[in-house]
């Protein structure tokens, strides 16, 4: 059994019993010790690994919040607005004009050689060109008359189709689908709105539906997620029940010695609204749990409960939307709910519910509340996830029921402006993610990304929780802000903490995984504002050394 | 064209009963099924030819097909089916927004038949106040072509009256009361290519049908005047010439009705239609359909 003593400038443990080091030694990928190296030194003859001296290292990020799919989209092209990372590395510019779009589309179409061949892009959204008329297909017809074009939007909701699109698909005027966007004079204008429309493009949405479940996307997904300094990563609507066959892939491929990431797999147990037996469905989630390996984990099952509140569908408590229409909708029927999630429950799954509206929260407090009446579990650690618009009320009572929070909180950068100015107003857009209330009243919280939506990357993550910025400058909340170790401590032990994972990794302590994230800074004495640009080298899994792909 | 009915309204507003009902007494529909609770259809275990989790195939040619695939996999794989069924029925979760999926009625394979919102006669108001569902229930009353106010054995007939003038508040489509969901299938699901020949909906004296034949060609902006002053139908449909050549198809849905132009001739015309037999007025269709001053 060969020891490893790693060195490094700084070591945070985020263990308040031992809270630095210099060095870490790791035997068979467990944590021996951290300290000075004279602390660690007596276990035995050991190999000094200096590669880290002189970084920073962390405990691996926990990732609470993020689909695999994340790394299927970004294998189409991407005309996001934001700038992102590619699984390889290489940049991602965002595209900030229509000019930008129409160039960047121009590339892609020269790159397919067959002239058959549809040209799919993802990651577009409207919301960020508030000056601009909508984008139709007489923009993308300025890509290409023959090309078939489809952009899929970041919401998941739109589609914008060119021309040659809609022949492809005999998608005509006289179609009378609601969401066939129009020109002034009744001619498609390539706008398509939600499934019906979106699904009229059939080979588009089958190009974006099969990105998500292909083992590249998965390689995608390990290696994205060990560029940000995430040792585990949740699937947090994971297809285990739904498609069954892509287990044996996942198992396989996490199986790799070098798969670099911990995959923690919340899969979904049915589709959103349709029943089942969820008996048996959550017996099939304990025979999951009782045979995950090292780096594929099934801790519990996730409950989507409404939509979005950028989407107007999240179910909002009185007094609603600022501006634009409540599309607000449960996506579970009520009355079910109880009876759908006592099954888990019973068993001892951790479960985790999404909630974006906080009418849709009380529902959730409500039903955890009735199953603990019924069958005590004082540490069950359920999570309500996202939890955006939770109230100081909603807090207080989740802390008696020992509920989790894990905040979105990467929205108070990417929409943080139009909660403002658009879907929640002022008040309640400072109150978004609401983490120093969560942490004065006794809730544990992590905060997400929630990738795709936003990438992954949990400095920036962290970042948000502290300096709680947005893009036009504005401050959300200053009472909101948490300091950077509370936000460290967010994206690290409290994330495994609501996994039941928090006796193995999470925090540098003696007989925990040696998973690492290694920072050339230390963001802890960094200026706030920085921690969201400090370098990473990659990460160590298990005591094996995952380089970034920029490495 | 595959027909699409999309079957919606709330936990315990009948559904499953309706769909069991339509499964009992159809006999001539190759339908497919893409239902919610797959344990809770209730089919005849001789008329079962095969069966996995995914589906149930009957001897008659009609098809069950659970929704674990989605949606939108589960209609495309329908669409496929070789021989394509003849009408697709689509049970929407409790919550669904039906207004929303029966956009899919509007795609290039498929037309919307109708949307038919069942509402629970005992708790449809309490529901429409409630906390976590009022908006998705009111949606789903306005977004009917025909409400079936079922379960009216629960309360009284004032009751079910003042039920009835609520709903037309939200939505002035015909309102079917009926118990089990026992409605004619020529209401729910359109009148049979068959028309009623057999006589054998008038039986029921709840509901009225109304026909009639014609040599007369029609200009497509009269027939579509005539639709719309065309009140309380369940159902209307049928072909009739064109004047100036070909012929006119014409569908009617509680207040939603389309005419479509269909080349070839037809000789003579029919048209036949089903309503409540206290509403239906067969004096005014006459007149507005088969005088040679109509409107």
């Amino acid at each position: 059994m060969s020891i490893t003593v790693f060195s490094a400038r700084k070591i945070i443990t985020m263990n308040p019993a031992n809270p630095e080091g210099t060095h870490v030694a790791v035997r068979d990928g467990l944590i021996l010790g951290v300290g000075a190296l004279a602390d660690v030194a007596g276990w035995g003859p050991y190999t000094l690994d200096e590669t880290f001296k002189d970084h920073v290292i962390l405990p691996g990020f926990v990732e609470a919040h993020a689909h695999i799919m994340a790394a299927g989209i970004m294998q189409l092209p991407y005309v996001g607005f934001f700038d992102r990372q590619l699984a390889n590395g290489s940049p991602a510019p965002g595209v900030k004009s229509y000019e930008g779009l129409i160039e960047k589309l121009k590339e892609e179409d020269a790159k397919l050689e067959d002239p058959n061949a549809p040209l799919v892009a993802g990651g577009f959204d409207p919301i960020y060109f508030p000056d601009q008329p909508r984008l139709t297909r007489h923009h993308l017809d300025q890509v290409s008359a023959s090309r078939a074009i489809y952009l899929h939007h970041a919401s998941g909701h739109l589609a914008t189709a060119n021309t040659a699109m809609l022949e492809r698909n005999a998608v005509t005027r006289d179609l009378q689908i609601e969401g066939l966007g129009r020109d002034p004079d009744g001619e498609l204008n390539g706008e398509l709105r939600e499934p019906a429309a979106m699904g009229t493009c059939k080979d588009a949405m089958r190009i974006v539906h099969f990105a998500n479940s292909t083992e590249s996307a998965l390689r995608d997904f390990g290696a994205m997620a060990r560029n940000a300094g995430i040792t585990t990563c949740t699937d947090l609507a994971g297809q285990a029940i739904l498609v069954p066959k892509l287990k044996q892939m996942w198992r396989e491929v996490t199986g790799e010695a070098d798969y670099p990431l911990r995959i923690a797999q919340y899969n979904i147990p049915a589709i959103p609204g349709a029943t089942a037996d969820f008996e048996s469905v959550a017996d099939e989630f304990v025979t999951l749990r009782d045979n995950a390996t090292e780096k594929l984990r099934f801790p519990g099952v996730k409950f989507v409960l409404d939509g979005s509140i950028q989407g107007f569908s999240a179910l909002l408590k009185a007094p609603g939307y600022y501006r634009g229409e409540d599309h607000g909708q449960l996506l579970t029927v009520p009355d079910q709910f109880l009876d759908w999630l006592r099954p888990f429950h019973r068993r001892s799954l951790n479960v985790h519910m999404h909630c974006n509206g906080n009418l849709t929260q009380d529902l959730a407090i409500e039903t955890i509340e009735q199953v603990l009446r019924e069958d005590p579990w004082l540490d069950h650690r359920h999570t309500i996830t996202h939890a955006q618009l939770t109230t100081q009320a909603q807090l207080r009572k989740m802390a008696k029921l020992g509920l989790c929070a894990n905040f979105f909180s990467n929205h108070l950068w990417y929409w943080g402006d139009q909660h403002y100015e658009m879907t929640v107003g002022p008040e309640r857009a400072n109150a978004l993610e609401p983490c120093a209330s969560a942490l004065r009243e006794g809730v544990p919280f992590s905060v997400h990304s929630d990738a795709g939506v936003t990438p992954l990357g949990s400095l920036h993550t962290a970042w948000c929780a502290v300096n709680r910025v947005t893009p036009s400058g504005r401050v959300l909340g200053e009472t909101e802000k948490i300091s950077p170790y509370e936000a460290l401590k967010a994206v690290t032990l409290n994330a495994a903490y609501q996994m039941h994972l928090d006796d193995e990794i999470g925090s540098l302590e003696a007989g925990k995984k040696a998973d690492f994230a290694i920072l050339e800074q230390d963001p802890l004495s960094v200026d706030p504002m920085q921690i969201k640009d400090i370098g990473i080298w990659g990460t160590v899994l298990v005591g094996r050394k995952q380089p970034a792909a920029t490495q | 064209m595959i027909d699409l009915t999309i079957l919606g309204g709330y936990l315990g507003a009948g559904k499953t009963t309706l769909l069991n009902h339509i499964l009992q007494h159809n006999a001539e529909l190759r339908l497919a099924l893409l239902i919610n609770d797959f344990g809770s259809i209730n089919i005849d275990a001789a008329l079962i030819e095969s069966q996995d989790e995914q589906q149930i195939n009957l001897s008659n040619g009609c098809v069950c097909c659970n929704l674990s695939d989605g949606f939108y996999a589960a209609l495309e794989t329908l669409k496929e089916m070789e021989p394509p069924p003849d009408h697709i029925i689509v049970e929407a979760s409790g919550v669904a927004d039906v207004h929303n999926l029966s956009q899919h009625g509007y795609t290039n394979e498929l037309s919307l038949s109708g949307r038919i919102v069942l509402v629970d006669a005992e708790t449809v108001r309490a529901r429409a106040n409630d906390k976590y569902v009022a908006e998705t229930v009111r949606r789903q009353i306005k977004a009917a072509d025909l409400l079936v106010l079922n379960k009216t054995d629960l309360v009284s007939r004032d009751e079910a009256d003042d039920i009835e003038t609520w709903l037309t508040s939200f939505n002035t489509c015909p309102v079917i009361r009926t118990t089990q969901g026992a409605v004619p299938l020529d209401a729910l699901l359109g009148i049979s290519s068959r028309g009623f020949e057999d006589d054998h909906h008038h039986h029921h004296p709840d509901y009225a049908t109304w026909q009639h034949s014609t040599h007369r060609a029609y200009d497509r902006a009269e027939l579509e005047c005539a639709l719309n002053q065309v009140k309380d139908l369940l159902r209307l449909k049928g072909v009739v010439r064109c004047r100036g050549g070909g012929s006119l198809v014409v569908q009617l849905v509680g207040k939603r009705w389309e005419v479509s132009a269909r080349p070839g001739d037809v000789d003579t015309g029919h048209l036949v239609a089903i309503g409540l037999a206290e509403h239906i007025d067969t004096t005014q269709l006459d007149a507005l359909f088969f005088t040679d001053s109509a409107p």
